[in-house]
């Protein structure tokens, strides 16, 4: 196995101990950017000069986090000084950030070694990514927006990277490429420094191969203590009734019953819950995304409208046709939601439901059709489960429960009550320790029969 | 998808007018594109007038000494 393989936790300890040296770890996942990028193109820009030096200095510091010494990628809307930060757009031509991004600086401190910056959809305004080819298969989409960023984690071309999310747009590319996501609770992670989506809905969170991971930068983000390990006795958890397993593919149904029994397993007791509201999801979504992305790109789309790919700029400009009316009821609506979630959170402590309703699709593929009929796009049936969780600002992870007959990814998404990350986080961690400890025994029993 | 109001479908100059009216003007190559993209918007966020609010406020009502985190 090569070190750009190893977890973010295993990389910690070998560092930790000084039996794994940070440039070490960082060139094993240069060469495996070297190896992958011509295939897969996760990253806008990488910088193997600045991850070396940065490496070094690590090598020689004091140990300041579980993050010190460890090779990662941060979305390309995220600022960091000195260096472009393009949106993947051609309309940030020239652009150089002059000051760290609040995140960015966190991770410096925390002595993080920044490998380069990931491909977004762009501007953040789309849910495929794609210049970005999917790690498990580079005919399927990369899904997005943070598409870049999941599809380097799983690839080995990353240890840990950034992403953000307006309405899924984490978790949706890391479901479709077997890894972990995580939007934590709305604000928890300061926006500064981030090109803006949606300023009401967009969330900044972190991407790994494991829950256990994820928690570990959220340990340097929001300062999340450490999560306990141990059964789920007592912790109850819902599995909506509506809307969840609404058109959704059997594989994706299936492997997410089999994840709650697995809680189940572990102590947690199910319980049945309604979902509030759902008819006003998409309609809130877009009442309060289209308008403020309209608005953020106000003057470049009179500037430099020929400078955005098609499918973002026909958006931003039918934005400026949305009324201060549309716009309130979206954000009237979004209290309401609130008020009801609430509610459902006081009868469960964690929601249990697919992350995406379907697995990776091919590129170019724009339509999906339900087995009653319906035809969805692509772009809506990725958001549909997702925008929940930006809507109420719940904290919401997806991690990875399992493939389908063609061999892609299938992801859990778990929401919790708003600041509950560790809750959400122990969850997550029991079923994947569950689920690792069955592998183990499972070849360790096909060992022993041969 | 649910369907906007009977009579409120924009046409492309239609459009293009209240385009020009904030600030953007369109070219006439763009046009369709654009009502078309309006036209499904609004379907989709239209379903929100079957709310009733009451007293309800935006998400969004200032409050001041707001935490500084969630800045921009």
């Amino acid at each position: 196995m090569s070190l750009a393989d190893l977890t973010l936790a295993e990389a910690a300890a070998a560092i930790r101990t000084r039996r794994l040296s940070p440039v070490e770890l960082t060139e094993a996942v240069l060469a495996r950017i070297d190896e992958v990028e011509p295939r897969l193109h996760a990253y806008v820009a990488v910088d193997a000069d600045r991850a070396r030096a940065e490496a070094r200095a690590a090598e020689h510091g004091e140990i300041r986090s579980p993050l010190h010494g460890i090779p990662m990628g941060l979305k390309d809307l995220i600022d960091v000084a000195g260096t472009a930060t393009t949106a993947s757009s051609r309309v940030r031509a020239g652009h150089r950030a002059e000051k760290d991004s609040v995140v960015a600086a966190q991770l410096r401190a925390a002595g993080a070694v920044l490998l380069g910056k990931t491909h977004t959809h762009e501007f953040a305004y789309g849910l495929t990514t794609p210049q970005t080819h999917n790690a498990r298969d580079p005919s399927r989409v990369a899904g997005g927006s943070s598409g870049g960023s999941a599809v380097a984690v799983a690839a080995g071309a990353a240890t840990f990277a950034l992403g953000t999310d307006t309405g899924g747009s984490i978790r949706v590319p890391a479901a479709l490429n077997g890894v972990v996501g995580v939007k934590p609770t709305y604000g928890r992670i300061p926006r500064d420094g981030v090109t803006s989506l949606s300023w009401s809905l967009d969330h900044i969170g972190p991407i790994t191969r494991t829950v256990e991971d994820a928690a570990l930068v959220l340990s340097v983000l929001i300062g999340q203590t450490e999560v306990p390990d141990g059964d789920l006795t007592g912790l109850r958890v819902g599995v909506p009734v509506n809307y969840y397993f609404d058109h959704v593919a059997p594989a994706v149904e299936t492997a997410v019953r089999a994840a709650v029994d697995d809680l189940a397993a572990l102590g947690a007791e199910v319980v049945d819950v309604e979902i509030p509201m759902t008819r006003y999801l998409q309609a809130t979504q877009w009442g309060l995304m289209v308008p403020e992305a309209t608005a953020y790109h106000e003057r470049s789309l009179r500037a430099v409208p020929g400078d955005y790919a098609e499918d973002v700029r026909v958006l931003l400009e039918a934005g400026e046709l949305m009324s201060a009316g549309d716009y309130l009821r979206a954000q009237r609506a979004r209290t309401l939601m609130r008020r009801e979630w609430t509610r459902l959170f006081e009868t469960v402590d964690v929601l249990a439901a697919p992350a995406v309703p379907m697995t990776a699709v091919p590129a170019g593929q724009e339509t999906v059709t339900w087995s009653d009929g319906t035809v969805e796009a692509v772009s809506d049936a990725y958001v549909r489960l997702s925008a929940a969780a930006n809507l109420t600002g719940a904290p919401a992870l997806t991690q990875p429960i399992g493939t389908d007959p063609d061999g892609m990814p299938i992801g859990l998404q778990l929401l919790a009550r708003p600041d509950e990350e560790a809750v959400l986080l122990r969850t997550g961690r029991a079923l994947e320790r569950a689920r690792l400890e069955a592998a183990r025994s499972e070849m360790t029993r096909s060992k022993m029969a041969r | 998808m649910p369907s906007g109001e009977a009579g409120s479908e924009l046409a492309p100059d239609e459009a293009a007018r209240l385009a020009a009216r904030a600030g953007l003007p369109l070219a006439a190559a763009r046009q369709d594109g654009v009502a078309a993209v309006a036209n499904h918007i609004h379907s989709v966020v239209a379903v929100l007038r079957e709310l009733d609010f009451g007293d309800t406020p935006p998400a969004s009502a200032y409050q001041v000494g707001e935490d500084s985190r969630v800045a921009g």
